[in-house]
């Protein structure tokens, strides 16, 4: 998986994402378009994908076990893989990249790299955007760049999202605020990673997405990423390092217990899991422990993989009663160190 | 100071999107009012709240009267009412027919105007530039940790509430009881029940 790899910055930066979507001239946006028309543009893209080595697959072709397994590589949402419309999808040998074809945009190209990278991200995606460019006709107007049904992508194309984990803000009163300004002044977004009821408990994990799309270049796009990424990991250490000295004993106290917790339990539901990741993440490099075995790379495992997987989203499919005691079982092999 | 969307003057809170400033009103219309309540979806799907705030922006009956309005799209059919509803153009000619109505506020409002990006099948040489050390303010702040229970409090009163709700003729159910056995069946993951749950919570609203 795209995560496996080892990433910049992994203690704050979970992972970084880009979207490029275009649009093929001579044919109508996807609301509009007839059974026909996404049939041509699915042979055309599947062509164009071809050429550079991405292998295809239709989402009304796959059985479930492709569909589970393409949904958890998180290129796609569970609406495109469940959807019974004519969807495609492009997997690229390198992971983390795929091409989604007749969702909103005719052509969605997603790059997820782990970590803190976003011209890395950015370099792959358009990489495949530079192909179908070439070697399709791409709506594109000198006025308003690359055409789109959204208004809201309509110039580049492109937008960014970074993935970060911040428990340190958030147990920071007034950090949080700081934060938010500083994410307003680059006109960026920023959402919390929310429990499935819609409510928030704290889970320490919010994604930050950029807007705009035109009236700026792809370099001052990721210029302003990079800034806004930099200033977030900095105030996020920062927080950690004064909690971990203030709150030393709370802290200590609430990192053992999530070690030992996660080291045994049998039962974990997504967000307390989240609650003691955030935990072990908020005193990894401030509080001393010697004494027991937790790597960076365990905590980033845990994080990526108690994640919600398709078995959590899909409606249609009966409930897996036994989620809970599955994933309680993954956590503590993850703990255990028996999966790598 | 004026909302850019409404016009209205701004008393309270408000929200800067985009670089629109928007009144507390219009932010909460867009559902941007409070982006912590948003769930962000990072792992699975494409940034849905863009489409969102497209939905909003394109919906500003104060500058266009949508329902006497004859536009429409010569080539797809796209009428103005249509793109007001679902945000969203049909085809390429949509950009022509909409040009000087309503795209030139809107995009106007996506920041500027003017197309500066890359041309098709160019790279964009992209230089790896020096983060300036304009440094984050070192946030002089109050540490507060919030101690978490040790007990799981919701194992066995979400179960009973489950159970309970599970067998009973849901209109028997008051509104607070659905509500808390939603929160409780997506607890224990059972997210068919809690869909439902949400479901019957919705309609009741609306139907009042
Ligand atoms: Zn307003
Ligand atoms: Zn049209």
């Amino acid at each position: 998986m795209w995560y496996d790899a080892p990433g910049n910055n992994t203690d704050v930066v979970i992972g970084t994402k880009v979207v490029i979507t275009r649009n093929i001239k001579g044919f109508p946006f996807v609301t509009k378009m007839t059974d026909s028309d996404k049939e041509n543009v699915l042979g055309m893209v599947r062509q164009a994908g071809s050429q550079i080595g991405l292998d295809f697959v239709r989402t009304d072709e796959l059985d479930d076990v492709a569909r589970a397994d393409i949904f958890n590589k998180g290129l796609v949402a569970t609406s495109v893989v469940n959807g019974e419309d004519k969807y495609g999808i492009l997997i690229s040998k390198k992971e983390g990249v795929g091409v989604i074809v007749n969702s909103i945009d005719h052509i969605s190209i997603v790059s997820l790299v782990p970590g803190d990278d976003v011209l890395l991200a950015y370099k792959r995606a358009e990489e495949l955007a530079v192909h179908f460019e070439k070697n399709m006709d791409i709506a594109f107007s000198d006025k308003y760049g690359f055409l789109s049904p959204r208004i809201s992508t309509v110039g580049t194309g492109v937008r960014v999202s970074v993935c970060v984990a911040i428990p340190g803000i958030e147990k920071t009163t007034g950090a949080l605020p700081i934060l938010t300004k500083r994410i307003e002044k680059y006109d960026w977004a920023m959402n919390a990673i929310a429990n499935v009821d819609g409510s928030m408990r704290e889970t320490s994990h919010y994604t930050i997405n950029s807007v705009t799309t035109l009236g700026i270049t792809e370099q001052e796009l990721i210029d302003g990423a990079n800034r806004l990424v930099a200033d977030i990991i900095k105030l996020e250490r920062s927080c950690r390092k004064n909690i971990c000295a203030k709150k030393k004993v709370i802290v200590e106290d609430q990192f053992y217990r999530a070690y030992a917790t996660l080291k045994y339990l049998r039962r974990a539901d997504f967000s307390d899991a989240m609650t003691m990741i955030a935990w072990l993440r908020l005193g990894q490099d401030y509080i001393k422990h010697d004494d027991i075995d937790i790597t960076w790379e365990k905590i980033n495992k845990l994080t990526n993989m108690v994640r919600k997987n398709y078995d959590d989203y899909s409606r249609d499919r009966k409930v897996i009663n036994n989620r809970p005691t599955q994933r309680a079982e993954l956590i503590r092999s993850i703990m255990k160190g028996d999966i790598a | 100071m004026r909302c850019q969307r409404c016009g209205g003057l701004i008393t309270n809170s408000f929200t800067r999107i985009n670089g629109t400033l928007l009144c507390e009103n219009c932010a909460r219309e867009l559902k941007v009012d409070d982006m912590f309540k948003r769930q962000a979806t990072f792992f699975e799907q494409a940034f849905p709240m863009l489409g969102e705030l497209t939905n909003g922006i394109m919906g500003t009956p104060s500058d266009l009267d949508f329902g006497n309005s004859k536009i429409k799209c010569p080539r797809c059919g796209t009428s103005l009412r249509e793109l007001d509803s679902k945000g969203m153009l049909g085809c390429i000619e949509c950009y022509n027919t909409y040009n000087e109505t309503i795209l030139k506020n809107i995009l106007k409002k996506q920041g500027s105007s003017d197309y500066i990006g890359r041309k098709p099948g160019e790279i964009a040489n992209i230089e790896v530039s020096e983060i300036p050390e304009e440094a984050s303010p070192a946030p002089s702040v109050k540490v507060e940790v919030t101690p978490v229970n040790d007990s799981k409090p919701e194992s066995n009163s979400s179960i009973s509430v489950l159970d309970k709700i599970k067998d009973a003729d849901w209109s028997t159910i008051p509104d607070n009881e659905i509500e808390a056995g939603m929160k409780a069946a997506a607890q224990a993951e059972d997210y068919q029940l809690a869909a439902k749950l949400r479901d019957e919570l919705k309609s009741r609203k609306e139907g009042n």
